[in-house]
């Protein structure tokens, strides 16, 4: 049942406000509000407070969260590799929108800039969310090729172009959890409901004119909570960083699933 | 103190390390074979840096025009300096098309051609004729082929059931006293909790150590923490002075621009608009190799022709090519390009800067995968229990120069090939993983605590962006030996400094404070032992381009150096290993040294 | 804490393999209530005489009797698919959810069935 009450501990109290040093005083300075949370520790989660000198800073969230890392807070926790928006790291939750930190210009965003870990998972520390369940679902898809017919044994299985453009605004996932986490739906039912990445993924395959499986996936998903808990409320669509519409993916699986009755 | 740690112990056949594309390519490759195997991996496996990869990989499929794996031999010998050991890279290039057409069958996205073939657009140094033609050999999917593949490995490796320690640390090998390696210690960041790792194989697959740069390529996890643990171990590091500068990294963010702009037919130009590779590379002009095209870039930066209001970086130009092809073939440079430098390549050329992106150098192999090390006068005596792949192993494929398109090659073709020769190994099924000997164990656990509950006073992000800084500087493109006896006094000053760092968080949990400083206590050994090597080699060749000795010297230097480093003075111990001027079957010829000219 | 795998927790138990049939369903439904929708708001607009027995002539013409029954019909289909998303949505208890869902087929139902013989009802007076 929804709950009306909120769990214990879980009020965000205000944490502490590291001004920026003496001489950066006369600069760009700007506001990080940011979460922080030991599951360790328990107690309360808070939000420290960090002035960012932007002069002597790169544009992005990332740049400003490295260097508050660098040199005032070493012990803030946040996922990061790649810095260009590829591997999906540093998901988090933006001044209420989930996106890359490092590709979100801080200029981008107004005020006081407050960065939070992606909505609805548990924390494990301040800015790192617990992803397994979103990982075992992306596996409990089975998200590889599915085939019978062996491929040439000497070459490349064929593929024509249009086939194959059939992939782009798909294969580009980087299964960062944006768009999942950003989905009411996934909120109320992400324990049973795949999620739009987790979905969108699936359609992959289903797309791929290779694979031969098209239709044990549609089985595999089609239920009132794996799949139909989209109620194409598109926040997906509006959070994803590499601009790709799960929602359409998910209209797709549903439009097909129809048309396999007729 | 440290027994409080109390590692669970895990007992494998093989423990892979890192999740990248090299290591994952071993990981499913060892558990088709039936071997338990467990792969422990810092970051989710499709977060590596293999991510990132853009342009493609190679291999001599022949779809889009003819091509043979000899021509394909020969670039990378030529590409390498003559520094590469051509039996292993006999051994890639004619293992390259099955390694591909394997992917292909595990589902990799690949672009097509009109005839549904994979499609294949030329890259920096790959001909045809043994240098004559230009070759189309580097297969691709769109610009994100390394995101392509590591995607569809890691579905691999969930097909066949891999068990993976993902968000784990490895902390250091477990060595016995015979020199064997029997297992890894690795830290679990979410519990807190430290892991035993006893296998009879100990496989590394950590990637380079790009973020000793300042200014590099690589992501914030390449941080070479194999070769830190292989170097702590006892055991030699190769080649690591050839550090590879991108000819494109986006001027200030330093993020990559795939050399498959210019094999699209994107091209450099100076402040004057001259396409200036015109005279460097007269035949392969942008498409010649990357040391060659970062060289001459830096020539017209340092001689006043740079772009921009320092006259300090150089243009990509793509916006001939039309918006069709870029929407098409680079879609994903188009987004960096607007992010990190905000231009539109349909309209402006990007500002870029050759920019660290490869070591050619790491945990020295044999083309099986297995360490090697000098032993008993012995260049190539094999460390038991112990295997190196991808980036972090030198095999050494590249030599002193890597291809583009080569290294997602190298991470397939070892990753398979250490699967295969694993399984040899450990043909007798039934052996279990020998016991860890518990002071190695002792040691590795005692030092863990010992770094995190450092107190000195020496932040370790200081000290990073100190050795970062001096390694830009001092080990650049251009080398001389002035220049590197300084900075290989500066560098050993800031790791001198690093036994006074100091650790602010305490906790056990997700504590990248300490990951941070362990990175860190990987990274300043490999940074000493570059900038000993560059300072070592008097010659110029590949990506080591010495000012005070400007020419190739096959006579003294046509050998791999191996390095040796003691953790507690900071001194570096040199010797040397022989290139293989040989190949392993008749069915290619050994390529003689001769001048490269592009 | 469960001591099940993640992935043994992701699979539960399988898909209900169904599922496609009631959002057809919803569709279809929502397409049949346009006409029958616009036809019932019109025909009542354009009725000068909103007495009782008017309306009761209005409602024994075959004409009208028929597509009312029908739009009745639709709508309580309708209600019955929409008022088990939002059950399905928000009612996370396991036998509460069944328990509810029942319950609202079981009211949707006895309302249908009241609607309709009340309609017949006019109509075969």
């Amino acid at each position: 049942m929804a709950k009306f009450r909120l769990p214990a501990n879980s009020i965000v109290r205000k944490g502490r406000y590291y001004a920026a040093a003496g001489a950066s005083r006369g600069g760009r300075i700007r506001r990080f509000v940011v979460y922080r949370y030991d599951a360790a520790a328990g107690g309360n989660p808070r939000t420290d407070t960090y002035e960012v000198d932007l002069d002597d800073c790169g544009p992005m969230v990332l740049d400003a969260l490295i260097k508050i890392k660098n040199e005032t807070d070493s012990t803030l926790a946040f996922r990061r590799s790649c810095r260009e928006g590829i591997c999906g790291s540093c998901s988090m939750n933006i001044c209420g929108r989930n996106t890359l930190a490092c590709t979100r210009a801080i200029s981008d965003v107004r005020g006081d800039v407050r960065v939070f870990p992606l909505p609805h998972l548990p924390v494990i520390r301040d800015l790192v969310p617990d992803l397994t369940h979103f990982y075992a679902q992306y596996a409990s898809i089975k998200p590889w090729m599915r085939t019978q017919t062996p491929p040439p044994p000497d070459r490349e299985r064929l593929q024509s172009v249009e086939d194959r453009d059939k992939l782009d605004g798909l294969e580009e996932c980087i299964l960062c959890a944006c768009c999942s986490t950003s989905c009411p739906s996934y909120w109320w039912n992400g324990d049973r409901y795949l999620g739009p990445a987790i979905l969108l993924q699936a359609y992959r395959w289903i797309a791929d004119s290779r694979d031969e499986a098209a239709g044990e996936r549609l089985d595999e998903i089609e239920d009132p909570f794996k799949l139909y808990r989209c109620h194409t409320i598109m926040n997906c669509a509006d959070a994803c960083p590499k601009g790709l519409n799960p929602a359409k993916a998910i209209a797709e699986i549903k439009k097909l699933l129809v048309a396999r009755r007729f | 103190m440290p027994k409080a740690y109390e590692p669970q112990e895990h007992v494998v056949d093989v423990v892979v390390v890192g999740a990248g594309g090299a290591g994952l390519r071993a990981v499913f490759g060892m558990a088709q074979e039936g071997l338990k195997t467990a792969c422990i991996t810092k970051v989710f496996p499709t977060r590596s840096h293999t991510v990132a990869a853009q342009g493609g990989i190679s291999a001599a499929l022949g779809n889009m025009g003819e091509d043979d794996w000899r021509w394909h031999m020969y670039d990378t010998v030529k590409g390498s300096d003559w520094l590469g050991d051509q039996d292993a890279i006999e051994y890639m290039c004619k293992e390259a098309a099955a390694s591909i057409i394997e992917l292909e069958h595990y589902g990799v996205p690949f672009s097509r051609t009109g005839s549904g073939h994979i499609y294949q657009r030329p890259f920096g140094g790959m001909t045809t004729h043994y240098g004559k033609g230009i070759a189309q050999r580097t297969c691709a999917a769109a610009d994100r082929t390394g995101h392509a593949i590591l995607h569809t490995l890691y579905q691999q490796s969930l097909k066949h059931n891999a068990e993976f320690f993902v968000e784990y640390f490895a902390l250091d090998l477990v060595m016995d006293d015979s020199g064997a390696c029997t297992g890894v210690v690795a830290w679990d960041l979410a519990t807190g909790r430290l892991h035993l790792f006893r296998a009879r194989i100990v496989l590394l697959a950590t990637g380079g150590y790009g973020r000793a740069y300042f200014s590099c390529t690589s992501a914030h996890t390449c941080t070479g923490d194999g070769n830190g643990m292989v170097l702590r171990a006892g055991l030699p590091l190769q080649d690591l002075e050839f550090v590879q500068f991108h000819p494109t990294g986006i001027y200030g963010a330093g993020c990559l621009i795939t050399e498959g702009v210019r094999g699209e037919g994107g091209y450099l130009t100076n402040a004057a608009g001259e396409r200036f590779m015109e005279r460097y590379a007269p035949n392969a002009k942008d498409l010649a190799s990357r040391d060659v095209v970062s060289r001459s870039m830096t020539i017209e930066i340092n001689e006043g022709r740079g772009v921009g209001p320092q006259q300090d970086h150089i243009h990509l130009h793509l916006e001939h090519l039309g918006p069709e092809v870029i929407e098409k073939r680079l879609p994903g440079i188009s987004e960096s390009a607007r992010i990190f430098a905000g231009v539109d390549v349909t309209k402006e050329p990007i500002p870029v800067l050759p920019t660290v992106h490869y070591n050619m150098g790491g945990i020295p192999t044999n083309y099986h995968g297995e360490v090697i090390q000098l032993r008993n006068g012995n260049p190539e005596d094999v460390v038991p229990g112990l295997m190196a792949i991808g980036e972090a192993a030198c095999v050494s494929v590249h030599g002193a120069n890597r291809l583009g398109s080569n290294s997602l090659l190298d991470l397939i073709v070892f990753g398979r090939a250490a699967a295969k020769r694993a399984a040899e190994l450990l043909e007798a099924r039934h052996a279990k993983a020998p016991p860890a000997p518990a002071a190695s164990v002792e040691r590795i656990l005692d030092r863990f605590d010992r770094i995190r509950h450092a107190d000195g006073d020496q932040p370790t992000a200081a000290l990073r962006l100190e050795m970062q800084k001096i390694m830009q500087t001092y080990a650049a493109v251009f080398r001389t030996g002035g220049n590197l006896e300084e900075g290989l006094a500066r560098v050993r000053d800031v790791h001198a400094r690093f036994s006074r760092v100091r650790v602010a968080d305490r906790s056990l949990i997700w504590n990248t404070d300490l990951v941070e400083t362990l990175e860190l206590a990987n990274l300043l050994p490999q940074a000493v032992c570059t900038v000993a090597g560059a300072l070592n080699r008097l010659e110029s060749r590949g990506a080591h381009a010495r000012d005070d000795y400007p020419e190739r010297d096959d006579d003294n230097w046509m050998k791999h150096t191996l390095l040796h480093f003691d953790d507690a003075t900071g001194d570096v111990g040199i010797h040397y290993r022989p290139v293989h001027l040989r190949t392993l079957t008749d069915e290619a010829q050994v390529v003689p040294p001769q001048a490269r000219v592009y | 804490m469960s001591l099940r795998t993640p992935l043994s927790q992701a699979r539960g138990l399988g898909a209900a393999k169904e599922g496609a049939g009631h959002w057809w369903a919803q569709r279809l439904t929502s397409a049949f209530l346009v006409p029958l929708v616009l036809w019932g708001a019109f025909s009542v607009a354009m009725l000068g005489d909103l007495s009782h027995a008017g309306l009761v002539a209005w409602v024994q013409k075959p004409l009208v009797s028929a597509p009312l029954i029908a739009l009745l019909l639709v709508v309580f289909w309708h209600l019955e698919l929409g008022l088990r998303v939002i059950v399905e949505d928000y009612v996370h208890l396991a036998w509460l959810k069944v328990a509810v869902i029942v319950l609202v087929d079981f009211a949707v139902l006895l309302l249908a069935v009241a609607a309709v013989a009340a309609v017949a009802g006019i109509a075969f007076r």
